[in-house]
């Protein structure tokens, strides 16, 4: 506690010199213009609604494809089926906020958190484990209250992050028998399942059948204010990510990537450690899938569970370099630019085949994606330019 | 009742028939070269739109196998072409793309389900589209067969009699032949191989060759009857293979087919007997689940499979 205590007076005291010495540094420096070209560009888009709805996807599929680099590319665990928690915690948020079912996401949230804390927290002391839960969850259900006074909507898009969490969790514990591509099936198997349960007509009553759910409230009426609320919500989730993985927990779990035995060996509770990793990248996917939920405005099987989502997010985390977070969101900018212009182009019809090519090569001859080569390239440039 | 107890076997035996052709490859190949090949359902797939393809545009006077003598040569030629460049596309699939990355498990299993998401998205972006398909013409027998009052479609029986005949040759080829032993040598054991002078990669190019070259025929035998029903129909055979092959275990030819029967007779069970038992049980719809759930309960409870060996980490 005074560790944390510690570092946080630092930040707080320090608060504008470590972010002025982090903008001069050239990782710093070029995120910062970045994102300040993101921010100005949809108002260079001379008020093109379809261009701005364009990035806002992207913006989406960077968080989406963050917490999948996460899972695979830092804690070593592929899967195959990351649209299941898509799929989940947009059906989630979709149908809380259309039939204002809040009583049901308290429930469904009490469920949720109980089995979270009964993972997370040690279980060798039972009345720690119970007070901590009465407390905690009465915590989060007073913080949910407020959430829900204020705004319903992000009452929704959180109810959807922490199902994803919960079936991360359903998913994650017996996935943990499976080791490389066994896990990569077996994730695959996962989402066959849940589309062709969702897709049932026997089961419509409870999953909607193919119909889905549709006239789902939208983020916001207005493209650019959805877009700048995206943005928001994707630095801050890409600050968290990027300080997970490079925290003591991340390199833990670099460690079980390269080595699981190895891990296992210097004391490492490597189950431990793989379900927390499950649980962290399913909430970030949680959150874009209800972000995607909410964009659309609508939720079917196909659309939010469908197979071509978890490949998606492959396709564009290994374009950006697996296991670099901000990779993912290099490749989920590319990726739905590149769309965008294939669209325009009128080449409908070429678009999935241009990206599969891509990436054949991009995994054939670059294992490590785009984004460090160029960062290179670009340091160099700027290193030439400073006359260093 | 007894209708449907037939109805049930033979179900069972013709799903059972076709995932074995499919499995034995797929399971070999892990066994050989411990490369998942998430390709191998696109094989199944890109033959059935091969001959739809040649029968729509390249020789579109072939009319059917039962429609006349003068059709058995261009309908055989076709056949033969089919099966010709599937196995140059599983060869190719090796040389190209699977052998640079042998070392990394994450680059094979990436690279090989790149290659059948290009596939997919090669016939989608081609006039087929995702439309279902029918390629009746290639039927080697027409109509219908009655038994115990419920019939059979006369191609299915034949399917069945070819599969069970090339399983047994298959069996025989890995037992008896240089090329067979080989590929056993390997996959017990690959630097003991490649130390008494069996080029291991080279035994690998062939096993995927066999592999593509055996989903072809599964392909042009079970696809006729039916119909194609879009590019994305190679991950159902995809995850039947890899349901199959969980359960007989990895590596495993005897595996393999008492598994491809196995998942046969539950999906045929979930279709025609639990409708019977519970009225108004839509079968149909849980065909797809079923063996899936097979899968999981399988890696739970037993990951190397019935007749798998056990690995060693």
């Amino acid at each position: 506690m005074s560790k944390l205590k510690k570092v946080l007076n630092e930040k707080i005291t320090g608060f504008p010199s470590y972010i002025k010495s982090w903008v001069t540094t050239f990782n710093g420096g070029l995120t910062i213009f970045i994102l300040l070209i993101l921010a100005i560009l949809p108002f260079l888009s001379m008020g093109r609604r379809t261009f701005i709805r364009s990035l806002s996807l992207a913006l989406i599929f960077c968080i989406f494809a963050a917490s999948w680099d996460f899972l695979t590319g830092i804690a070593g665990q592929i899967s195959f089926g990351h649209a299941i928690f898509f799929g989940i915690s947009g059906y989630l948020c979709a149908f809380v906020i259309k039939n204002q079912a809040w009583y049901v996401s308290f429930i469904f949230l009490f469920i949720a958190s109980f089995f979270c804390l009964l993972v997370i927290l040690p279980k060798k002391r039972l009345y720690l484990f119970l007070i901590i839960l009465l407390v905690g969850d009465l915590l989060f259900l007073g913080f949910m209250f407020v959430v829900l006074l204020l705004d319903p909507m992000w009452f929704a898009i959180i109810t959807g992050a922490v199902g994803a969490v919960f079936f991360g969790l359903l998913i994650g514990i017996p996935s943990l028998r499976f080791k490389g591509p066994y896990l990569a099936l077996g994730t695959l198997t996962f989402n066959t399942i849940l589309i062709k349960i969702f897709l049932m007509g026997s089961l419509a009553f409870l999953f909607f059948g193919s119909e889905g759910i549709s006239a789902v409230p939208k983020l916001a009426t207005d493209a650019t204010v959805e877009f700048f609320i995206l943005l928001i919500s994707m630095v801050i989730i890409f600050i968290i990510i990027l300080h997970i993985s490079k925290s003591k927990f991340g390199t833990v779990l670099k460690s079980i990537r390269d080595d699981e035995v190895g891990a296992d060996a210097s004391g490492i509770n490597t189950t431990k450690y793989k379900i927390h990793a499950f649980m962290i990248s399913s909430l970030f996917a949680g959150f874009a899938g209800s972000f995607y939920a909410l964009y659309i405005g609508a939720v079917n099987p196909t659309g939010n569970f469908g197979m071509i989502n978890s490949f998606f997010v492959i396709i564009m985390a290994s374009l950006g370099g697996v296991a670099t977070i901000s990779g993912a969101a290099v490749g989920a900018f590319f990726f739905i630019l590149l769309e965008f212009f294939l669209i325009e182009a009128g080449l409908l019809n070429w678009v999935y085949l241009v990206f599969s090519i891509i990436l054949i090569i991009i995994v054939r001859f670059a294992e490590n994606g785009i984004l460090r080569p160029a960062l290179e390239r670009i340091k160099d440039l700027w290193d030439v330019l400073l006359g260093k | 009742m007894i209708s449907d107890l037939m109805a049930f076997l033979f179900n069972g035996t013709l799903q059972g028939a076709v995932l074995a052709l499919v499995a034995i490859g797929y399971s070999l190949v892990y066994g050989v070269g411990h490369v998942m090949n998430l390709a191998h359902g696109a094989y199944f797939m890109v033959s059935g739109y091969l001959l739809l393809t040649m029968a729509t545009y390249i020789i579109p006077g072939f009319t059917g196998f039962t429609e006349g003598v003068e059709n058995l040569g261009p309908g055989i030629l076709m056949i033969v072409i089919t099966l010709v460049i599937i196995t140059i596309i599983g060869a190719l699939s090796y040389l190209l793309l699977i052998k640079p990355l042998q070392d990394s498990s994450v680059g094979v299993v990436l690279i090989t389900f790149a290659l059948a998401f290009f596939f997919e998205q090669l016939i989608m972006s081609t006039e087929f589209g995702s439309e279902t398909w029918s390629i009746s013409e290639f039927k080697v027998f027409d109509g219908n067969t009655k038994f115990l009052g419920t019939s059979f479609i006369n191609q299915y029986i034949f399917l069945i009699i070819i599969s069970i005949i090339i399983v047994l040759l298959f069996a025989l080829f890995i037992n008896k032949s240089k090329l067979g032993k080989s590929i056993r040598a390997v996959s017990q054991d690959r630097e003991a191989a490649t130390l008494m002078g069996i080029n291991a990669n080279r035994v690998l190019l062939y096993t995927v060759m066999i592999s593509a070259f055996l989903s072809g025929i599964a392909a042009i035998l079970f696809l006729p009857g039916g119909t194609i029903e879009g590019p994305h129909m190679g991950w159902t055979y995809l995850t039947g293979a890899f349901a199959v092959v969980i359960i007989g275990g990895m590596g495993s030819l005897f595996g393999s087919v008492v598994g491809a029967f196995i998942i046969g007779f539950v999906g045929s069970f979930t279709t025609v007997i639990m409708p019977l038992i519970f009225v108004g049980f839509p079968g149909a719809s849980w065909k797809g689940v079923v063996p899936l759930i097979i899968i999981i309960i399988m890696l739970l409870i037993k990951p190397q499979g019935l007749f798998g060996k056990k690995e060693v980490e």
